[in-house]
């Protein structure tokens, strides 16, 4: 923080916010006990400092020495502001919690170059590329293509798996245990062996209908009936326009907690199979087959015999001639 | 030690404006242009911003820059 008694200026500005805000903290407790209290509204200082440059290109205040001169003269001023205006005037905590720059693979001298045209994190470097273009953000900065477009594909938001949200789990009651009983064995002839001829029947085989969006294939996901939430699982979910937004059969979802790698989503009241859409926060948007395990159940009982069960037909190779 | 932390001080002058209850009078707003001595120091690897007013009114070759700071304090109304 601290080279030979300079300091960076956001360390300076921070210190003295930090004590403005004891002030402020202050004298609401005093509100506590006293019918009338005081508020700081507006604190200006003329602070002389002499201003340097270190190698890296930070801008760094020294206060001045007693009989130093030819010091510089930083008028701050500071003034309470409503809470509408510090959501006006600063970058949303959404947007802040995304990635920063060195963690989606720039070096030092890019992360400066970028902050310099006011990018911080993969989020803020996602919306220029967007408003802009990656070739006018890289001939401004004197970053490469390739390299911005990998860091952009590393910030880029993804849904990597859906599962659902388990209750806590019920201790099982406490059954009495039942005495083993060997089964009775009947010894019986072996089976004999007929010879087939095998004869050649073309078979059609079966498709699963694919539903392609903008961008994503439909991936299949079962859940059991009567699941409450659902977990999404990916990177940078939470980007700088909010949260995804997720939708089952064009119902909108409520998303009940949201975080860089996981999304809950809550299920409605009587959820029905279909498609579970989720639109990231760049547009990309990702579909799933939702179906509950019943279905499963049903669909085994409906379409297999009992001499043929679904191991056997999944297992078989459908092009072998029988 | 004169130096202090800057919260105290402002503290200590924004309660100076209050009158004392028995005069019946309420100080609406008030600004103060106010000499300090401003400093800072690293503490606990955190910066902290030092302030108090002059500690000496005697002149010497070794007293702190004194910088100008004004503040205005209003009554909080509930």
């Amino acid at each position: 923080m601290s080279s030979e008694g300079s300091f960076l200026v956001e360390d300076f500005i921070n210190a003295i916010t930090t004590q403005l805000d004891r002030v402020q903290d202050a004298l609401r407790l005093k509100a506590v006990n006293r019918p009338l209290t005081y508020a700081l509204k507006d604190i200006s200082l003329d602070l002389h400092v002499f201003v340097e440059v270190d190698v890296q290109g930070n801008v760094r205040f020294r206060s001045s020495g007693p009989n130093e001169v030819g010091a510089s003269t930083i008028n701050l001023g500071f003034t309470t502001i409503t809470r509408p205006m510090i959501e006006e005037n600063t970058v949303s905590l959404a947007m802040s919690r995304s990635p920063n720059l060195d963690e989606i693979g720039l070096g030092d001298d890019e992360r400066k170059r970028l902050e310099q045209l006011g990018v911080r994190n993969a989020a803020q470097l996602q919306k220029l590329g967007q408003s802009t273009s990656t070739t006018s953000v890289a001939r401004l900065t004197g970053i490469p293509v390739d390299r911005l477009k990998n860091a952009l594909s590393l910030g880029k938001p993804s849904v990597t798996q859906v599962s659902p949200v388990h209750p806590p789990v019920k201790p099982p009651p406490i059954k009495t245990p039942v005495p083993f009983v060997p089964p009775k064995v009947q010894p019986q002839p072996p089976p004999v062996v007929q010879p087939r001829t095998p004869v050649l029947q073309p078979q059609t085989p079966v498709m699963q209908p694919v539903q392609r969006t903008k961008s994503e294939i439909s991936h299949p996901i079962k859940i059991a009936p009567g699941t409450k939430k659902l977990n999404l699982f990916g990177n940078n979910l939470v980007g700088g326009d909010g949260v995804p937004q997720v939708k089952l059969n064009n119902q909108t979802l409520n998303i009940s907690d949201a975080d860089e790698d996981v999304l809950v989503v809550e299920m409605p009241d009587a959820p029905e199979s279909g498609a579970l859409e989720v639109t990231l926060t760049d547009g990309q948007t990702v579909l799933y087959q939702l179906s509950f395990e019943d279905e499963e159940v049903q669909f085994e009982s409906e379409n297999f015999s009992d001499s043929e069960n679904r191991e056997d037909f999944f297992s078989r190779d459908l092009w072998q001639p029988e | 030690m004169f130096q202090k932390e800057f919260s105290e001080t402002l503290i200590e002058l924004i309660e100076s404006v209050r009158p004392p209850t028995e005069t019946g009078l309420i100080v609406t707003e008030a600004e103060i242009d106010v000499p300090l001595e401003i400093s800072s120091v690293v503490q606990k690897d955190k910066l902290v911003f030092l302030g108090n007013v002059p500690h000496s009114r005697w002149k010497s070759g070794f007293l702190p820059k004194v910088t100008l700071g004004h503040i205005r304090v209003v009554l909080e109304e509930d």
